[in-house]
């Protein structure tokens, strides 16, 4: 028989680290044509942070997305980066990536305010146009301010900065602190169909409503839930190394099963947009968080629909088989 | 406010080259005259080594061969500097790198390694993480294999419990788990005209591998160069340096550029995994249904070196309790040495074993004081201004509109409005 069940599982996580100190840097260069070189020391991991970072330097320097080009992730080329862990690149190099991408937008702006006869005070810039505040009418390209800076002010537009966040160290004692610079959560809710006969799980649906802070791109913050989805459905009813005297005996592909397209289910997912004051544009970070409430979410629906209550991952088909004929024939066994 | 670029739905910037396999991933990239290398590992998951010969290794043509002798700086790591780049005195688990070879061809490198001669004295050797924590448990290193303790408390733990009116206990038990990104690890190292040591490797962290190289191999920051360029998936098992002294040091006795990629049985066996837990979820209710006190401890499984392990814990025990408003908190983490494979960073950090244990425990709990699921989770959850057993203040708490917007997905049906 094939019963229906859902499971719902909450959570919070951290974005970056405070209990240690964990920098990242970029230097932005305007060229004088109005494009940009963003340098920065963060490594794009497939996560889609590049592209990230260069709509945060397109943004800070009025610019569109196209004039950024992007160097990354060369020890040589680019400046000090933490590293593309804890979730925090978006955060903390989008930080360092907007102050030094504001750096070289007030030298380009200079040359504007001469020709406009305006104070830079009173000017910004956007979409590739140097304009007056509240008058927008009143405007210059950011390519002919910037071209004025090199050819005429002498003063190429460059930024160069560094975020991190205020590190408090943990006592040792207690354990108190502030470890972290701030939080995201997020809610997942399953629903699965398991066959008693076979004890297999089917996920049918996950909703996925996740906080992360200002979504800087929805569609690759869409893409980090939907794998951490992935991840985490392996994570609850698939993988497990398993170990002889410390060799792995399953240590190919083909006998250590991650989920395949076939296995996902319907994914209907929110982003719960609550900006944050101290990151980018209001942005925290996804990375991590997407896959924490997946594997519990799944065995809490298998719990509902069929009243197993597996408390060792994976709960593979043969685990859910042995409880459900545990339940059938009464036993010793506590709920532990 | 209204922002240009910043929330448009923008294709990544390497869509159109990744789909069309114009990337170079750290697999792809090759030299002329590049070598090819590969690593002999331990076959004990403990044992003493009497003695390593490569001599056989070194005389097929155009073979160059390393041992432990060869590497100036030995010892890594970030909080315990306890992992070899090529072991030495002793092999801690299977995945232990002893030798490795350069060759102009794959099929070469081989062959060299099965010219390589180890000498073993096996080791007893241990690998259930309860059982290591014994007192004849043998010892991976030092004289105790409890490498790391987090203590965190909050409130008044026996308070708690005297206030509460159901205590409830359950154990969970987590998998050890490959991160298994499809680009395996890949660095090629060759010295640029400017006698400067460049490595490309599929890393996250290139500043890091090269703050260890430089220290490892013992050559100024400047004179090194780590480019990560595109990188097929990480996870947290591309967080700290591991073919990358090797490729180098044959690439300055070799005097050419040398690359290894790792296979998926190195992957699964000689790369970090995500650590197996053991979490004891311990609560105190009220009969109403309001979380009144919970103690967690922690069983780590480190494997044979710390890595991330130390950290990870920390992590995992700081969330442990989980989303929840609870007056008292107590929670004890240990990090126990085995002869497994080494646990390390993996996407979560620890949190997804503890996620898993409190979200199961809180079905339980539900259960007992009959509250729904949802139900009793709105009840209990965080909002701003509540405090984690760190005794750091919350802000900006979405959890409650996370749960409605999830509840509203999960029932299309019934819920359609805003």
């Amino acid at each position: 028989m094939k019963r229906r069940g859902r499971g719902i599982a909450c959570m919070l996580y951290p974005v970056g680290a405070t209990s240690y100190p964990n920098p990242g840097s970029a230097f932005v260069k305007v060229n004088p044509d109005g494009t940009a070189v963003v340098f920065a020391g963060a490594t794009d991991v497939g996560q889609g942070s590049t592209t990230v970072l260069a709509q945060i330097a397109a943004e800070a320097l009025g610019v569109e997305f196209a004039a950024i080009t992007m160097v990354t992730a060369d020890t040589e080329h680019t400046p000090y980066d933490f590293g593309s862990v804890a979730s925090r690149v978006t955060y903390v190099v989008g930080n360092a990536v907007r102050q030094a991408a504001h750096q070289a937008k007030q030298v380009f702006l200079a040359a504007a305010a001469e020709v406009l006869k305006l104070d830079v005070s009173g000017l910004d810039s956007a979409a590739g146009w140097v304009y007056a505040k509240g008058f927008p009418e009143r405007r210059l390209p950011v390519a002919e301010a910037a071209a004025r800076a090199y050819a005429l002010s002498g003063r190429p537009p460059l930024g160069a900065s560094t975020f991190n966040a205020a590190t408090t160290f943990l006592d040792p004692e207690t354990g108190h602190g502030k470890p972290y610079p701030c939080y995201v959560f997020a809610t997942q809710i399953a629903e699965v169909e398991v066959d008693t006969e076979t004890g297999e799980v089917v996920v049918v649906s996950i909703a996925a409503a996740h906080d992360c802070g200002r979504a800087v791109n929805p569609l690759l913050v869409e893409g980090q839930i939907e794998g951490g989805i992935a991840q985490g459905l392996g994570y609850g009813l698939l993988e497990e190394m398993v170990l002889e005297e410390g060799k792995v005996k399953n240590d190919q592909l083909v006998d250590y099963v991650i989920p395949t397209m076939c296995d996902m289910p319907e994914m209907r997912l929110a982003i719960v947009e609550e900006p944050e004051p101290t990151g980018p544009y209001g942005a925290k970070g996804i990375g991590e968080p997407s896959l924490l409430p997946t594997a519990p979410a799944i065995l809490n629906a298998i719990y509902d629909a069929v009243g197993v209550r597996i408390r060792e991952l994976p709960a593979t088909p043969g685990k859910i088989l042995a409880a459900l004929q545990d339940m059938r024939v009464p036993s010793e066994r506590g709920p532990s | 406010m209204e922002f240009a670029v910043v929330g448009k739905r923008i294709p990544r910037h390497d869509a159109v080259s990744h789909v069309t396999g114009r990337t170079l991933y750290g697999v792809d990239i090759v030299r002329p005259r590049m070598l090819h290398a590969r690593i002999l590992r331990s076959p004990h998951a403990h044992a003493r080594i009497v003695a390593v010969d490569v001599s056989r290794a070194s005389r097929l043509p155009g073979v160059c061969a390393i041992t432990a002798a060869d590497v100036p700086c030995n010892r890594y790591g970030f909080t315990h500097v306890d992992q070899p780049v090529l072991a030495d005195d002793r092999v801690r688990h299977r995945g232990d790198a002893v030798a490795a070879v350069a060759a102009p061809t794959p099929e070469r490198a081989d062959e060299a390694l099965q010219a390589i001669k180890v000498e073993y004295e096996p080791l007893p050797a241990i690998f259930d993480p309860i059982a290591a924590l014994g007192p004849d448990a043998p010892r991976v290193h030092g004289d105790t294999n409890v490498a790391a303790r987090v203590n965190i408390r909050y409130g008044d733990i026996e308070r708690g419990w005297q206030e509460s009116h159901e205590i409830i206990e359950e154990t969970f038990r987590t998998q050890m788990v490959e991160h298994c990104h499809l680009e395996p690890h890949a660095a090629l190292a060759e010295l640029d005209s400017r006698g400067v040591l460049t490595v490309h490797a599929s890393v996250q962290r290139p500043f890091l591998i090269a703050a260890d190289l430089s220290k490892i191999l013992g050559l100024p920051m400047n004179r090194i160069r780590v480019i990560a360029a595109a990188v097929g998936g990480g996870f947290g098992g591309k967080n700290e340096i591991t073919m990358e002294p090797i490729v180098c040091l044959l690439a300055l006795k070799a005097g050419r550029p040398v690359k290894a990629v790792y296979s998926r049985e190195e992957e699964f066996q000689a790369t970090t995994v995500r650590h197996p837990y053991i979490i004891t979820c311990r609560t105190g209710l009220k009969r109403e249904g309001a979380l009144v006190a919970r103690q967690v401890s922690i069983l780590s499984d480190t494997g044979a070196y710390v890595s991330w392990g130390a950290w990870t814990l920390s992590k995992a025990s700081i969330h442990a309790a989980g989303p929840y408003n609870i007056p008292h908190v107590k929670t004890e983490g240990v990090l126990v040495y085995t002869n497994n494979c080494v646990g390390g960073a993996m996407r979560g950090f620890g949190v997804p074993q503890v996620a898993f244990a409190y979200e199961s425990h809180t079905d339980t709990l539900a259960e007992a004081v009959g509250l729904d699921p949802v139900e009793f989770r709105l009840k209990n959850m965080m909002k701003d201004g509540c405090v984690l057993p760190t005794g750091q203040v919350l802000d900006k708490v979405t959890l409650q509109q996370t749960v409605v917007r999830a509840v509203g997905l999960a029932r299309p049906e019934e819920d359609r409005t805003p």
